[in-house]
């Protein structure tokens, strides 16, 4: 999670509902309406990086000395963290497609649990990660160590057929930063497995 | 920041391999290298000096300490480095003697010890997995054990280990991991994965419990600065 992690970057410029609180003028060009002002209460999609801000600082309406400040935006729950997914991710996370639902879906959950403070959120998340993390970690194990043949740019059926590859179908479903640890963890693997066998 | 991250993160079993060789090990040397040989065996506790006599060898071994490698008698055995075991091995001039663990009845042990204790590891030196490797690949004729026994043991033990480590990774947590008698070969192949999970539980943990015990003083200093960090993100 640095500066330049891509991920992250990416992540940030995940699109959220938000409602807006007020009426602001000049910006229609984010609801496709360049030149109009976005009326109250209607609803848009923004980037999660300048939703946040938004939702936090608010226009003075003239009076008081700015604690009454109404934000800009309303942030609306993300259909990532809509109640039918949580209902999935607790009843069988391993089967669950994290990828479909998001492919930030850590980093994201992440960010909404900071500005939140959804303790139950964090608490589904936390289980929902070690229980893949399991997953992960037995796909990750499994090493073939046989040569890259010319079969294998054959197509995937072919080298299917030779058994070289074997990929299961979670692997499909794992998010962005499930990737890397599969990939790092698989490479750990695969180094030590080649070490003892040569 | 210049070698790439599998390599800066972690060791490679090349690089455990090159650790492991500089543990010392025993061996029976057939060649002499000390100066003063005795040649009178019958007084030597009371006048070394007197009953000694100089036979000067044309060659000295260069190290930066004497005491081992110069003073080799053939046929005592003494302790040196593994990777000069390995090279006066690989020149017929010793047998290397194996550990009292890597033997048929010391791996037994082991594994007897591995069904008892279902939760815990036997333990083995830090270096078994690598040192087992590299004498049964350089050495294999001084074992007095039949090597490919020892190496049924050696991979039994070593599934037997890896069953148990799988177990553990159910109860990963955001902040605390206990890997007793887990040698650096199998931590080594571990410890990106477990690193990357236990990062992001303690990234999930913190965003919530910032809140909660913000107020609270700070009860350790690594805590604090992960708190800092998190709320200047939001």
């Amino acid at each position: 999670m640095g500066y330049f992690d891509v991920d992250d970057v990416l992540a940030d410029a995940v699109e959220v509902p938000c409602k807006f609180q007020l009426e602001v003028a000049q910006v229609g060009f984010l609801a496709g309406q360049p030149g109009e002002s976005v009326a109250r209460n209607s609803k848009l999609e923004l980037p999660l990086w300048l939703a946040r801000i938004l939702a936090i600082v608010g226009a003075g309406d003239g009076e008081g000395d700015g604690d009454g400040d109404t934000p800009f935006v309303e942030l609306l729950p993300p259909d990532t963290f809509a109640a039918r997914v949580m209902n999935a991710v607790k009843a069988d996370p391993v089967a669950l497609d994290l990828h479909a639902v998001s492919p930030y879906f850590y980093a994201l959950a992440v960010k909404w649990v900071n500005l939140f403070s959804d303790a139950e959120l964090g608490e589904t998340v936390a289980r929902l990660l070690l229980a893949r993390a399991q997953e992960i970690n037995s796909n990750a194990a499994n090493v073939t160590l046989v040569e890259r043949t010319l079969d294998d740019l054959a197509g995937p059926l072919a080298s299917r057929q030779n058994g070289v590859h074997h990929s299961s179908p979670f692997m499909l479903t794992m998010d962005e930063w499930e990737k890397t640890v599969y990939k790092e963890a698989h490479e750990a693997y695969r180094d030590s497995k080649k070490w003892l066998l040569q | 920041m210049a070698l790439p991250a599998h390599l800066s993160q972690t060791f490679s079993p090349e690089e455990i391999q090159f650790l492991v060789e500089n543990e010392p090990i025993k061996i029976f040397p057939r060649i002499t290298t000390r100066q003063q040989v005795k040649r009178n065996h019958g007084d030597d506790r009371n006048g070394f000096r007197s009953t000694t006599s100089w036979t000067p060898h044309r060659w000295r071994m260069i190290t930066t300490d004497e005491a081992p490698l110069n003073n080799m008698v053939a046929m005592q055995s003494t302790n040196v480095a593994l990777w000069i075991a390995l090279l006066l091995k690989q020149q017929a001039k010793c047998n290397i003697i194996a550990p009292e663990w890597l033997t048929v009845k010391g791996l037994d042990r082991s594994i007897q010890f591995e069904q008892t204790y279902p939760d815990r590891f036997s333990p083995l030196p830090w270096d078994w997995l690598v040192l087992s490797e590299i004498l049964f690949k350089r050495a294999s004729d001084d074992f007095h054990d039949p090597v490919h026994e020892l190496r049924n043991r050696i991979q039994d033990l070593r599934e037997m280990r890896q069953v148990k480590v799988l177990k553990g990774l159910k109860y990963l947590n955001e902040s605390h991991l206990q890997l007793d008698n887990l040698s650096l070969l199998e931590i080594n192949e571990l410890r990106s994965f477990i690193v990357n999970i236990m990062n992001k539980l303690r990234d999930i943990h913190n965003a919530f419990s910032v809140d909660e015990q913000g107020e609270s003083e700070d009860e350790d200093i690594s805590y604090g600065t992960m708190r800092d960090s998190s709320t200047n993100m939001s």
